[in-house]
């Protein structure tokens, strides 16, 4: 019985070789053949989910119906990427909540696949925000690289501007009147303030108003500047949003700055959602839930709590199966109907758009308002931009993410309009990186087009119009999908969406009764509304949310920036910021 | 924590092998007999800490450990992403486990960045030993010590057989990764681009800004 023997090694002292969690558990020959929960899908909401149930002590069992972690939010190489598309234009069982793949890759192709990190559906991260509270807390954030955005970039009358958000800026930008910057300045202010008291009844006779004729009405802000407020800083993916939804969106990004520093956003290095919810799957399996990828649920039979993968093993279920529209049993009755359209186009580009960021930095934010592009686009379209520096990509490229949640064809369209616009202008900006060699021969090039002498022309901010590029840009990927949501712009996360699944019991109606299915993506590009997803399907298992993440780590010896120092980051969105107050 | 963080190297490390070939004993062993009273690891920590002074070096080794989900999943491209170094373990007195150890070492040259230290590390060696006289019980090892070297030779690995259980090596393969470190390090992985290095601590808030310099990340 020489196999059975465990270790052999802590016969004689086995003080000196302590249980520790997650290192080492036995051989099991097969999955488990009961769990509390299982999990089906490893996008991020339900990797947190796995994590926060796995560390309050149920046995989960979290499986994928995909080779690789992330789900419908995978962080994915070039490999991955063609058999993604394929699967999805096939229809394939595992990939329903995506649709119309297209891939281009010009040959002869020059991608060597593990070079790069594409997700497919990217996000930023405010430095005051739930998920961020959740990384620290779960400690999560130790296996990941946090960097730094600062610039988010507005489209408007044929020119790329920076909204200026901070008191300097305002104060120092020469292009604006006194009169004016007193007014954006008594907006900023009123943003932070907006729910105080003294501001209750203004805010309750204007909030279900437009937001864009509230602030136009009440601070005479210019149409440029409503639009920096609206789509730039607060993100908006639609025209018609509501004062109250516009104040907080504002507010989110005023009160997460000066958190890590002088920038509003972070991002992390080596992918985005795909690389966070790694990050829980491993946090979940220290804890001791099992994982198993390439195993995609056959059925759920609600009587004998029994699920069946397609390779034919089962498990028993004392508690719930939460699952994934993205990886919901072929014949599925009862997957939530996702009603909500985002359109998606990425790009690998041969540069490095290093004009495009700050200082030191290797990402930005691009976004169109309605109505800034040729094709009349009713909806912003809004583009993260992302440099090899962090680490998505090789050197001197850069990848686009543009998505709209326009519909069809008309979305697609807007999508290329925004890419056109990008290409015009990452092209002049860095026509000017050869500066000091090419200074004569750009001069006479540019200036044959309309006299406008060279070094005004090539500053970020002009107008394209008459810009002529010497060069083409070179795309070295486009990939071009549709995703499914059933969360609504702007909404969070509903219980009823989850309840549906509920509900039904009629027996024997579809291979999924009683399923508890997660949402998709929502159309976000911020990680807002994730953790709230997580803690509504939590407390759906559990019975509340009380004990969310509830964990007492023990720290280790070395940990330099103890809990005090937490204190500065308060997950509670209302705290108040007072180093924040925009004075005059 | 006396000693200035000024040269202070982190090292992340990440153990693989066959399950049971003794790679929490191994770390254990390591981590306790430096360790003052607490034996007792952090429970639920990302991973587990050592320090060590290495001639004028001070390391402090990020161990991470598969958390079990090589069992039936692939390891996370996470689990890979920068590891300095690792420990391929196997059991000498299991052929499977050995197995087992090449395909890991096949992995880590597909998956870790090209400069990765990799020792490979045939475990349980006190297994083989006669308690009493100490001499080798005949038939107890399965693996050849020339078969482990062979395939360190191969594929450039260091190689040590050790015993978690008395502790034999344990330490020289620690010592000897850390020796290695810092050329590594000097010979960065080219592959993705690491600059852009603007790292954000996110349990440093702007406020505090302490901007450890040290940080070799």
């Amino acid at each position: 019985m020489a196999e059975r023997r465990p270790s052999g090694i802590n016969s004689r002292r086995p003080s000196v070789i302590p249980y520790l969690a997650g290192i080492e558990k036995p051989v099991l020959p097969s999955i488990p053949s009961q769990c509390d929960v299982l999990i089906c899908g490893t996008g991020l909401v339900e990797s947190i989910l796995a994590a926060a149930l796995a560390w309050q002590g149920s046995r989960v069992l979290h499986v994928d119906a995909n080779p690789y972690y992330g789900d419908t939010c995978a962080t994915l190489t070039i490999e991955q990427i063609k058999a993604w598309c394929a699967s999805v234009n096939d229809g394939s069982s595992g990939f329903q909540g995506f649709s119309k793949a297209m891939l281009h890759i010009p040959y002869p192709h020059r991608l060597n696949s593990r070079d790069y990190g594409i997700d497919l559906s990217p996000r930023v991260l405010f430095a005051k925000s739930d998920l961020l509270s959740l990384l620290i807390n779960s400690r999560v954030y130790r296996y990941l690289e946090f960097q730094s955005l600062s610039n988010f970039h507005t489209f408007e009358n044929d020119t790329f501007g920076k909204m200026l958000s901070t008191k300097e800026e305002i104060f120092t930008d020469q292009s604006m009147t006194l009169a004016s910057k007193r007014q954006l300045m008594k907006m900023m202010k009123f943003v932070l303030e907006y729910d105080l008291p003294e501001n209750k009844e203004e805010l309750e006779t204007h909030m279900h108003e437009p937001f864009t004729d509230y602030v136009s009405n009440r601070f005479h802000l210019s149409s440029q500047q409503i639009n920096e407020l609206c789509y730039a800083l607060g993100l908006a993916p639609k025209p018609d949003i509501s004062t109250i939804q516009g104040l907080s969106r504002v507010r989110r990004y005023l009160v997460s700055f000066n958190i890590y520093g002088n920038f509003p956003t972070l991002y992390s290095k080596y992918g985005g959602p795909g690389e966070i919810s790694q990050g829980f799957c491993r946090s979940a399996a220290v804890a001791g839930a099992t994982y198993k990828l390439d195993c995609a649920l056959k059925s759920f039979d609600p009587d004998t709590k029994t699920a069946t993968f397609e390779d034919g093993s089962k498990v028993k279920i004392s508690e719930k199966v939460v699952c994934s529209p993205s990886q919901a049993p072929e014949g599925s009755r009862n997957v939530p109907e996702r009603n909500y359209e985002i359109t998606r186009l990425i790009t690998i580009v041969e540069k490095s758009c290093k004009e495009w960021f700050a200082e030191g930095e290797s990402a930005a934010l691009v976004v169109f308002p309605p109505k800034s592009l040729p094709s009349n686009n009713q909806f912003p379209v809004q583009s993260i931009i992302m440099g090899s520096g962090t680490g998505c990509c090789p050197k001197d490229q850069c990848v686009w993410y543009l998505s709209t949640i326009e519909q069809g064809e008309r979305g697609r369209r807007d999508l290329e309009s925004a890419l056109k616009k990008m290409e015009e202008s990452i092209l002049r900006e860095s026509e000017d990186g050869g500066f000091d060699v090419e200074l004569t021969e750009s001069d006479v090039a540019v200036q044959a087009n309309g006299g406008i002498s060279v070094i005004n022309s090539v500053k970020l901010g002009k107008s394209f119009k008459g810009f002529v590029p010497k060069e083409k840009l070179t795309y070295l990927l486009k990939l071009m999908f549709t995703q499914y949501t059933s969360v609504a712009p702007f909404g969070v996360v509903s219980n009823a969406v989850f309840e549906k699944a509920e509900e039904n019991d009629h027996p024997g109606n579809g291979p999924d009764l009683k399923v508890i299915y997660s949402s998709m993506p929502s159309t976000e590009i911020s990680y807002d509304g994730v953790v709230t997803e997580a803690r509504l399907l939590y407390s759906k298992i559990v019975g509340s949310d009380d004990d969310f993440f509830d964990v007492d780590f023990e720290d280790d010896e070395d940990y330099e920036h103890g809990p005090s120092s937490e204190s500065a980051i308060v997950d509670d969105a209302e705290e108040f910021q007072p180093e924040m107050a925009f004075e005059l | 924590m006396s000693s200035p963080a000024t040269n202070q190297i982190s090292v992340k490390l990440v153990l693989l092998g066959e399950a049971a070939v003794g790679k929490s004993s191994l770390v254990l062993r390591f981590v306790s007999n430096d360790f003052e009273e607490n034996k007792e690891p952090t429970i639920g920590a990302a991973f587990l800490t050592q320090r060590c002074t290495i001639g004028d070096k001070y390391i402090k080794f990020e161990i991470w450990d598969t958390a079990g989900q090589e069992r039936f999943a692939n390891l996370t491209p996470l689990y890979y992403r920068n590891a300095q170094a690792a420990l391929v373990v196997y059991d000498i007195t299991k052929p499977a486990s050995f197995i087992k150890a090449r395909h890991w070492v096949k992995e880590l040259h597909e998956q870790a960045s090209k400069n990765i230290i990799i020792a490979l590390v045939g475990n349980k060696y006190d297994l083989t030993l006669d308690s009493e006289t100490g001499e080798e019980i005949e038939g107890s090892r399965k693996v050849s010590l020339e078969e482990g070297q062979n395939l360190a030779e191969e594929e450039n690995l260091l190689f040590f057989e050790s015993s978690a259980k008395t502790g034999y090596n344990v330490n020289e393969m620690f010592t000897t990764i850390g020796e290695k470190i810092p050329e590594a390090i000097a010979k960065k992985d080219n592959t993705r681009d690491q600059s852009g290095g603007n790292r954000i601590d996110l349990n440093a808030p702007a406020e505090n800004d302490i901007h450890d310099s040290s940080c070799s990340c």
